[in-house]
């Protein structure tokens, strides 16, 4: 299966982009699921159809799917929070309503949210291809980072956890199974990696970690700027490129948008123009070995799969 | 003379299982400090250091009750110090 990620600034035409391009790969014969991992989903527009977040049928080899991020979150720590409060009754004394309530705004859920969406869909039977139309670019790179950088912690704790398990074994070797007390009731502890829940929590997590971190920097992973012909979005390319270089990751292409292409413009866009043209050729001097493909300012913004297409077949394929 | 060997065998466990006891105390306070620290580390977006990430978290969460009644019961006796160390090394 071959995953595509459309990265860049906000307003710069990534829906669109990867509307049309998931459109192209469906009429190619690729069975293709469209999924917007963004917050503030406008795939549905781009389509001309309500898009849910559960995924529906678009067109001819065409799914197309909204996450609700926050309806995942939700879900998901309300099924830890149940989970908890039956397996151990003491923690009904923690207040665990008010840690789930903080849990819920803190730093970095959402982007694990996200990581597991993306972890979902490309874990879909069925599908030749999974085009992901993502947040604003600083998110989605945390987004892609996130498998290495939760490796790096999770290999210390996994090294931390020997080392308990160890001393763990010291006392059994001595004293026999390790007992302890929790919440007023004896249970067992095991010195076994093999049966230490947190263990093979992190070993299992671990190896889920390892599969995105090589899915992301694979062959098969197709990450693809859009960007316009701004000083600014120029920059911003810069600095993913960069950031994803760091994290193993290759932009494949870079998708040039809006941009005006006029024999004889008006007075009042010249100067807009020649500022264009000086960001097309710093680009180009810049930004070595990655496929720049133009798309010029549209007279109107594709809507439905036929105009989508149309884009595709003129413009990115 | 059973009787006598009946008892002679109480005592021997009983020494035993003091020796044993004795043979592990410390062990048993570096088992509580590592998963104290483990548990600090794993849940420490309260106590401000730097936390891993979220995802990591909540994947090791729900199997964390022991480390989370140590943690508690660790920082349940922060404000004695003094007590617990003397208490280590034996000392009254």
């Amino acid at each position: 299966m071959k995953t595509y990620f459309f990265l860049g600034k906000g307003g710069v035409g990534k829906t669109t982009v990867s509307a049309a391009w998931s459109a192209g790969l469906a009429q190619s014969g690729l069975k293709t699921l469209v999924a917007s991992i963004d917050p503030a989903h406008n795939l549905g527009d781009a389509f001309a159809v309500r898009i849910g977040d559960r995924i529906m049928h678009v067109g001819n080899n065409l799914d197309a799917v909204e996450v609700n991020i926050e309806d995942m979150i939700r879900a998901y720590l309300d099924e830890i929070s149940a989970k908890m409060k039956s397996t151990y009754r003491y923690l009904s004394a923690m207040n665990i309503d008010g840690y789930f309530d903080i849990l819920k705004n803190s730093p970095g859920i959402e982007e694990y949210a996200t990581m597991e969406a993306i972890k979902k869909f490309v874990a879909l039977k069925g599908y030749d291809a999974v085009v992901f139309d993502t947040p604003p670019t600083g998110m989605t790179i945390r987004v892609l980072a996130m498998p290495r950088v939760s490796l790096l912690w999770t290999d210390q704790l996994i090294k931390m956890r020997k080392r308990i398990l160890s001393t763990r074994g010291m006392v059994e070797n001595v004293r026999g199974k390790f007992e302890a007390e929790v919440d007023g009731e004896r249970v067992v502890l095991s010195s076994s990696e093999k049966e230490d829940p947190v263990m093979q929590e992190l070993v299992s997590y671990r190896e889920e970690l390892r599969a995105l971190r090589d899915m992301f920097s694979s062959e098969q992973s197709y990450v693809n700027v859009v960007t316009m012909a701004e000083d600014l979005a120029l920059s911003e390319t810069k600095r993913i490129i960069e950031s994803l270089d760091t994290f193993k990751i290759r932009v494949r292409t870079i998708f040039l948008n809006k941009f005006f292409a006029m024999a004889n413009p008006p007075e009042e866009i010249k100067g807009k123009m020649e500022e264009q043209e000086g960001v097309i050729k710093r680009m180009k001097a810049e930004i070595r070995g990655i496929e720049v493909k133009d798309i010029p300012l549209l007279r109107k913004s594709p809507r439905g799969i036929d105009e989508l297409l149309h884009v595709y077949l003129k413009y990115l394929v | 003379m059973r009787r006598l060997l009946d008892s002679l065998k109480k005592s021997f466990r009983t020494f035993d299982k003091g020796m044993r006891e004795d043979a592990t105390s410390l062990i048993r306070k570096q088992l509580d400090e590592e998963e104290n620290i483990f548990a600090l580390l794993t849940m420490s977006v309260f106590s401000g250091i730097p936390s891993p990430p979220t995802g990591v978290v909540l994947r090791i969460l729900p199997h964390m009750s022991r480390e989370i009644s140590v943690m508690t019961r660790r920082s349940a006796g922060l404000d004695d110090m003094f007590a617990q160390t003397l208490g280590t090394f034996d000392i009254d």
